[in-house]
């Protein structure tokens, strides 16, 4: 029952104004007035909501409810989202889409809501209704009263399509074909507006007479709706027209969007998927957020901007979506609440003929004790409106979306311009985000203002990560997500800097050579920009990648020569000199001796070589000396014992063994003299010396790919 | 800049004109080289660009005759270029430039015959000076250059009109020759790959039959590429045959191809005449000779330091900086000789100390590891022949040749 209350308001949204305004006049109280438009639009969550109530008290003529139960699907899908999404997103996704035609139908491109078309998918369908119940108290509001305002929703003007999507059992086809010949008459969207309403007369008047079925559409003279319409529209279709050139509906093209009137659609099943992925995330963090963030994904790709209030003036129109998205996130029952409230403070004229069909008195006091308790959420998000994020709770959650989300809209609007078109300086983002900490999410769509951080909280994020005792996943998580704020805030200075030779620094220390080529060559560019920084630091590392990883001649002369004398002098860069003069010439003792004074994290970028110079020094001495080596002379000139544990014992002893193990895995040969001493038989061991395979080698080449790494990622 | 009246600037482009077309007509090619070499500055192309700059609408003119309007898009392009080149605006004469080479090579696919290879080749020439040119100036413009990168997408374009089969072929390696310099210039080498592979893969036509001239610059670029690629044997083939066969009166290409001759022959143990680098104004090498002589590894070093600068840039810097070995071998040589003096039972056995002793001499601070840890490098290149017995830090070495020559072949790695 409550699916069906609900797919059956679902249908509404894609059936099209044929459909609807035949349908309409199954309402016995149907109130047909325009001016009902605005009330409807406020009222339609809680009439959607209302699903105690059987759709037979909707709906009083079966024929009429037919069609609706018999075509969900097709107007479902647009509210069916991916199946994690709860009633939330769905809930909100439908009356946006309700608006939508509310404000666009008689006005502009009438084909693009009725060219919608999506495959039906039943199973995401049937999730839907559990979603429901959480509104289940709310819906007591919606009355029979209210019901009728549905009807006057006017929809988008029906072509070829709205037939094969709406049931043709519903009405006569002459009927239709009547609808549609003074549809095909009408010059403009004034006129066809007009049309509309002296349609719907004409279709009531019939069924008030009972004569829709019988009578013969195909020969009613089209002149009954055209000179009937004209006074009937004029004042709605004035204010409507000012509204249709401020609307924000009419999209420049881009060629990155697929433009919606051409075919709109045709790309749901993408947007869907990246919906999904954008859910799955953010669930992980912040369950609220997931709906509204995938839902307005869908709204920006699809076309579908919403363009809410029908009849408001244009100003309000702009203002309107912020504060109904705002609670697009937050808890689904303050929507409806959240719209009435508004619409008593904003909408007052426009309301004023709908709170006499909603009635009561009563009904008014409960509408505002209703909007009482949301007082709390108001206030924030009214504090969020104005743009000073940092007056904003920190905490809540809802109103740093609130902004973030009206903001995007606005970078919604933008993004569909052609990219060259941009103005990069004016889009460029103002962070408002406070926590420190922030999860990396590679950026699929315009950057949300609310969850990127100003300057001074990345300054403090990179100290918490420079403090942290976590892992190097955490803190390359946390890094990147830092360098994403700080690219799409444009900041280069210090600060960037910092953050990149940080994670350089970190992703050495971790052997990530990948994410460190990423800052390294941030890097160069910060410091050819004239930012000060651990240049010359930097450049020692990058002799030592070069020399020991790359090896590319040209590339190392290149920057060899790009060393100013006074470069040469720095420590670290002398030490990087040095190494490379030790691996050219194979002096493996200068090597190791190097190895144990690196400065910085020179030995981090040497640890690399390691295996190659020692494979490469035990070749050399066996092919050269005779007969034999003591392994303990190994152990010192190849750097087994660590720097600092040089000296005891002990670890004398733990390097030893270490280069025993090495030795034999890598195919040496082993004696033991008469005095004990373990010896290298060199002529034995210069024939089976191999390199083992790397054991965490992988197919791709790359270990950072690992399937398994990725899973401790994530 | 002197006065140029209207009559005599209309004169003056109506004869370019004329000349254009009846150097098309008649296939004469150099009449057309010389009408398109902006960079001769020769006086008819000056006086022409101050006529196109007093007479702004030469468009008029070619639009005027259907003989000139027949080549009206290449001619447009030329004016533009010339005028923009006068006045001294690079850029702008490169852009212009690039749009007529275009629809010159365009022009030159439709030809059959290879008549205007000559012009091609100047038009080649031209586009990459001036993309040179041009990219100085948006350098000192602080804007990025870019210009010579697309000139040499041009020029590979150009490449690939000439590369086919038939008579126009032979012109390949000539425009080879100016995406090489492009590369270099760009530091983009690696992208010469495709273009050597492409010539030297190619059965139908023989290397030979290409012009001498491009033919040494082939080699010559080709050589360098495998000095740094360190495979000194093909370099040295390559920069051989490019000595052997360039102009002996062009002193300054000698020189250059010396420049990297010397150090791969070097590499190679082939130590050349001290008149050869006196001769050709080589003295960067002079010390790095005298210290592969002497086994002076205190010279090779210095002569490393005093002109880093110069082989980095040249990029043979690690060529001679390998030579460290040889020069080690050399040391090594004349310690055993000494010893044999001394003591000739044991000239075959040298003691690390006795090394190590020696190289204090020449200032060059080693403990015995190091020694040791060098020695068994030169014995394992086979630049000392015998082995090192750890235990009594002794180098033995072989009774017969200890110290074998290379006598043209590389070290041994």
């Amino acid at each position: 029952m409550i699916s069906d209350c609900f797919l059956s308001w679902g249908s509404f949204l894609l059936n099209t104004n044929l459909v609807i305004i035949l349908s309409s006049f199954s309402q016995p109280g149907a109130a047909v007035s325009t001016s009902n438009d605005t009330y409807w639009m406020h009222q339609a969550p809680s009439l959607q909501v209302h699903h105690p109530v059987p759709p037979q008290n909707n709906y009083q003529s079966p024929l009429e409810t037919k069609p609706l139960y018999e075509t969900p699907f097709q107007g479902h899908q647009r509210a069916t989202y991916p199946q994690e999404m709860n009633s939330q997103s769905s809930f909100h996704q439908a009356p946006l889409g309700y608006r939508q035609p509310t404000q666009t139908a008689p006005l502009v491109d009438s084909q693009r809501v009725s060219k919608v078309q999506i495959p039906t998918n039943p199973r995401i369908a049937s999730n839907l209704p559990s979603g429901f119940t959480k509104m289940d108290k709310d819906s007591t509001a919606a009355s029979a009263a209210q019901a009728p305002a549905y009807v006057s929703v006017s929809m988008p003007k029906p072509k070829d399509h709205t037939t094969a999507m709406s049931d043709p059992g519903t009405f006569p086809k002459s009927l239709r074909g009547f609808v549609e010949r003074a549809f095909a008459r009408c010059k403009d969207d004034k006129e066809k507006e007009s049309c509309e309403v002296a349609l719907r007369k004409i279709v009531k008047k019939a069924k008030e007479d009972n004569t829709l079925y019988t009578r013969d559409w195909d020969t009613e003279p089209l002149s009954t709706v055209t000179t009937t319409n004209v006074t009937n529209s004029e004042s709605s279709s004035a204010q409507l027209s000012s509204l249709q050139n401020k609307s924000p509906t009419r999209r420049p093209k881009s060629r990155w969007e697929p433009l919606v009137e051409g075919k709109p659609f045709v790309k749901p099943a993408s947007t869907f998927s990246s919906a999904v992925k954008f859910g799955v995330w953010n669930h992980q963090n912040e369950n609220n957020k997931k709906s509204s963030e995938s839902f307005q994904k869908v709204d920006a790709a699809t076309g579908f901007k919403p363009t809410y209030s029908g009849q408001n003036s244009a100003k309000k129109s702009f203002q309107r979506p912020v504060k109904r998205q705002r609670f697009s996130g937050g808890a689904a029952t303050a929507i409806d609440d959240e719209a009435s409230s508004d619409s008593d403070k904003d909408l007052t004229p426009y309301y004023s003929s709908a709170m006499a069909l909603a009635g009561s008195a009563e009904e008014k006091k409960r509408r505002d004790s209703r909007s009482k308790r949301f007082e709390k959420i108001q206030g924030h998000s009214r504090g969020n409106d104005l743009t000073k994020p940092k007056n904003a709770n920190v905490g809540n959650l809802h109103s740093r979306r609130a902004t973030a989300l009206r903001l995007s809209k606005v970078f919604d609007e933008s993004g569909s311009r052609a990219v060259e078109d941009i103005d990069w300086d004016a889009l460029t983002v103002k962070g408002t985000c406070q926590e420190i900490e922030k999860r990396y999410l590679r950026l699929t769509s315009a950057p949300d203002p609310a969850t990127v951080r100003p300057e001074d909280v990345l300054e403090k994020a990179l100290i918490m990560v420079q403090d942290s005792q976590k892992n190097y996943l955490f803190k390359c998580d946390q890094l990147k997500s830092i360098r994403q704020d700080l690219t799409v805030q444009r900041i280069h200075n210090h600060l960037t800097a910092k953050v990149y030779e940080t994670h350089a620094r970190l992703a050495l220390e971790a052997g990530d050579l990948p994410e460190y080529n990423q800052c390294l060559s941030q890097l160069k560019t910060l410091y050819a920009e004239g930012i000060e920084g651990c240049s010359l630091e930097f450049a020692a590392y990058s002799l030592l990648y070069i020399t020991l990883h790359s090896n590319n001649n040209r590339e190392l002369l290149s920057s060899m020569s790009r060393l100013s004398e006074e470069d040469k002098k720095d420590e670290a860069v002398r030490h990087a000199l040095s190494v490379r003069a030790a691996v050219t010439s194979g002096n493996y003792v200068m090597f190791f001796r190097l190895y144990k004074t690196a400065p910085n994290m020179n030995s981090c970028l040497m640890d690399l070589y390691v295996e190659k110079m020692r494979y490469k020094a035990v070749n050399f001495m066996s092919r050269s000396c005779r007969p034999t080596i003591p392994v303990s002379y190994i152990v010192q000139v190849l750097g087994f014992t660590g720097a600092a544990s040089e000296g005891t014992d002990e670890k004398e002893t733990d390097g030893m063994e270490d280069c025993l193990e090495w030795l034999k895995t890598h195919g040496a040969n082993i004696i033991t003299d008469s005095n004990g001493d373990m010896l290298l038989d060199t002529k034995a061991t210069s024939t089976s010396l191999f390199m083992p395979e790397p054991e965490d080698a992988v197919a791709h080449g790359d270990r950072n790919l690992d399937v398994n790494d990725f899973f401790t990622r994530t | 800049m002197a006065y140029v009246s209207m009559g005599e600037a209309h004169r003056r482009i109506t004869e370019y004109l004329n000349r254009f077309c009846d150097a098309v007509s008649y296939q004469d090619s150099s009449t057309l080289c010389r009408l398109l070499s902006f960079s001769s500055n020769s006086p008819p192309l000056l006086s022409l660009a101050d006529a196109l700059n007093v007479f702004q609408d030469s468009s008029s003119l070619i639009r005027q005759s259907d003989r000139f309007s027949e080549y009206g898009e290449i001619l447009a392009h030329v004016f533009r270029s010339l005028q923009s080149y006068r006045v001294g605006n690079l850029v702008e004469a490169y852009l212009a430039f690039e749009k007529f080479a275009n629809a010159f090579v365009q022009e030159f696919r439709n030809w059959e015959s290879a008549w205007a290879l000559e012009a091609l080749y100047v038009v080649c020439y031209e586009i990459r000076v001036l993309a040179e040119k041009a990219d100085n100036d948006l350098t000192s413009n602080g804007k990025s250059p870019e210009k010579l990168k697309a000139a040499g997408s041009l020029l590979m374009k150009v490449f690939g009109v000439l590369a086919g089969k038939g008579p126009k072929r032979v012109g390949a390696l000539y425009v080879t020759c100016q995406l090489f310099k492009t590369y270099f210039k760009l530091g983009t080498v690696n992208l010469c790959r495709s273009v050597i592979r492409s010539i030297e893969t190619a059965r139908i036509f023989d290397f030979e039959e290409f012009p001498r001239r491009d033919k040494v610059t082939y080699m010559y670029y080709t050589g360098r590429l495998e000095v740094f690629n360190e495979n000194f044997p093909a370099a040295d083939t390559k920069l051989s045959y490019a000595l052997q066969n360039c102009n002996p009166k062009r002193e300054r290409n000698i020189r250059m191809i010396l420049k990297y001759l010397v150090p791969v022959k070097l590499s190679l143990g082939i130590i050349p005449k001290d008149e050869l680098l006196r001769n050709y104004n080589l003295h960067e090498y002079t010390k790095i000779v005298q210290a592969l002589r002497k086994g002076d590894l205190r010279l090779l070093r210095h002569a490393l330091q005093e002109h880093e600068d110069r082989f980095l840039r040249s990029g043979v810097y690690l060529v001679l900086e390998k030579l460290e070995l040889q020069v080690y071998q050399r040391l090594m040589k004349k310690i055993y000789i000494n010893q044999k003096l001394s003591d000739p039972a044991r000239a075959h056995q040298l003691k690390l100390e006795g090394i190590a002793k020696a190289l204090r001499w020449l200032d060059m601070d080693m403990d015995l590891d190091e020694v040791e840890c060098i020695m068994t490098i030169l014995i394992y290149k086979n630049l000392v022949k015998g082995y090192l017995a750890h235990k009594s830090k002794v180098v033995v070495l072989s009774k017969q040749d200890p110290f074998p020559k290379l006598n043209g072949k590389p070290v041994s790695s």
